[in-house]
């Protein structure tokens, strides 16, 4: 078990450490609520090095990672990130999603979900074997450096005060490349963040080593931010109907079913997995991804593997739930068997050998 | 009576409180004569996190020790609380009710749980003193 480099620094912020992807890292800061509605009408900072960070080099770095990932990256912009793009198995299920930097014609970066940074490097090292891409590299940078997201309506004020004059400037998914942040260089300063709130409003992540880190955290807290821990990004990033790795989705679920459009360029040919995600859709699928809202004001929260029935038939499952603090009341996101995707109607969810009724939304929730 | 005891892990830091029981599932109790007061550890609170929800017994329902007399929902878990006694419930607290994260807050003051006239003697060899309890939770997360 890790600690992320800031531990000590959060806890003397007041965050509540727990695990999380073999990661010792802080839940919350005293009330993941507060964190979650402070991020969506001020401004909050997170920590997320837990996340993994990868550098990608050579001359043929974009021809090795067109061929093992569902989207199309030629039409990603020098200094854009990719959006999220799919790792997929060759049978088209869902191994992770990960966000690809344009940095130059020989560099290319990627964050990846913390659960799955071994694996996912092995799998890249393996199709670099197998594809004949031994040139390409693929240095796993996790431990020396960190990931601060400053996210909220107010984070250009903060990056501002930060020293990052571009904030206001910066295009969703854009990045700067070594920026200058309270007189040092970072590795990149992106208007991204997985809260939302980078679509919203405005959402920043700083990727730099330790000890910069360590400085921008705690200015970013004197500038006002309110410190947040991964139980409000977890809820706010399910108000935005975005999916968990290992929890909305996994190697058995494939896009289609996942409804992960944003990831997959469908007429991609020539990538691990895509002929058999072209193969699924055309054929269709039996189940699909849904989000539900429970009645306002409840206070139940349905759990991963909570049923959902359509009166007394079991017609799918939850994969994860919260309370929506902005909506005031319990949201989730789900599997329905494709006959039940009816935007509108209502389905039943079991929590606890209770019933609750619950609607079918589309995705955002908010 | 002893000092209250920082029970510090590489994962977190937990207060247990001087002149309490404790149980093996969290639970603290301060006995006064028949009755006690009941409500979960400071350990157990931080490692449900938030507590959004909190379901109560009615009182003056007959409890048996190792019964649910309450379900707390957090925004991470669920999880009951048992009575570690037989007896009669007498009181729960109802702040609960409208402000649940007063287990959070307070676990061993304003976010009490219940209150439980006991019927039977108390199970001293299943119940920890705060040392005994300050180990168990070293054991657990070493």
């Amino acid at each position: 078990m890790l600690s992320v480099p800031l531990l000590d620094l959060q806890r003397k912020h007041g965050g509540n450490p727990g695990e999380f992807a073999g990661w010792i890292t802080s839940m919350d800061y005293g009330n993941p609520i507060d964190e979650h509605v402070k991020t969506r009408t001020e401004v909050t900072v997170f920590d997320v090095s837990h996340m993994g960070r990868y550098i990608i080099r050579g001359g043929r770095a974009f021809d090795f990672l067109q061929k093992v990932v569902s989207k199309n990256l030629s039409k990603v912009r020098k200094f854009f990130m990719s959006g999220p793009v799919l790792l997929l198995t060759e049978e088209g299920g869902i191994r992770d999603d990960v966000m690809l930097y344009y940095v130059d014609d020989e560099t290319w970066f990627a964050v990846v979900n913390a659960p799955n940074v071994k694996k996912d490097l092995e799998w890249l090292n393996m199709w670099r074997e197998r594809l004949g891409f031994q040139d390409v590299e693929i240095e796993d940078v996790t431990l020396n450096s960190v990931l601060i997201a400053v996210q909220g309506p107010k984070a250009p004020e903060v990056m501002e005060g930060l020293g990052f004059s571009d904030a206001k400037d910066l295009k969703i998914l854009q990045f700067v490349h070594k920026p200058e942040i309270l007189g040092k260089t970072a590795v990149l300063v992106s208007r991204s963040g997985w809260t939302g709130e980078e679509v919203r409003s405005h959402g920043f992540e700083i990727w730099t080593d330790i000890e910069h880190g360590r400085e921008i955290f705690e200015k970013a807290i004197e500038l006002g931010s309110r410190p947040a821990g991964l139980i409000a990004r977890d809820s706010l990033r399910l108000e935005m109907g975005y999916l968990l790795t290992g929890v909305d989705m996994n190697e058995g679920i494939n896009p289609v079913e996942a409804r992960y459009w944003l990831a997959l360029s469908l007429d991609k040919k020539e990538c691990v997995g895509c002929d058999k995600v072209r193969e699924i859709y055309e054929k269709g699928v039996s189940k699909v991804r849904i989000g539900l809202r429970l009645k306002k004001g409840l206070r139940v929260i349905p759990r991963h593997g909570c049923r959902i029935k359509a009166f007394n038939e079991v017609v799918g499952e939850v994969t994860s739930g919260a309370y929506s603090p902005i909506l005031k009341r319990p949201i989730a996101m789900g599997y329905v068997r494709t006959s039940h995707m009816y935007l509108g109607s209502k389905l039943v969810v079991e929590i606890r050998g209770r019933e609750y009724e619950a609607k079918i939304v589309d995705f955002p929730f908010i | 009576m002893g000092q209250d005891i920082k029970v510090k892990t590489k994962i977190g830091e937990y207060l247990v409180k001087a002149g309490l029981l404790y149980t093996e599932t969290d639970e603290w109790l301060k006995v006064e004569g028949n009755v006690i007061t009941l409500g979960i550890t400071d350990y157990a609170q931080k490692k449900l996190r938030y507590v959004v929800n909190v379901e109560l017994s009615e009182p003056g329902t007959e409890v048996r020790s190792g019964e649910s007399i309450a379900v707390l929902e957090s925004v991470k878990t669920i999880a009951d609380v048992y009575s570690p006694v037989d007896g009669k419930l007498i009181e729960v607290n109802e702040d609960l009710r409208d402000n649940p994260d007063l287990i959070n807050k307070d676990p061993y003051g304003e976010g009490w749980i219940a209150k439980i006239e006991t019927t039977s003697p108390l199970p001293e060899d299943k119940l920890l003193s705060p040392e005994a309890y300050a180990e168990h939770i070293r054991s657990k997360e070493e």
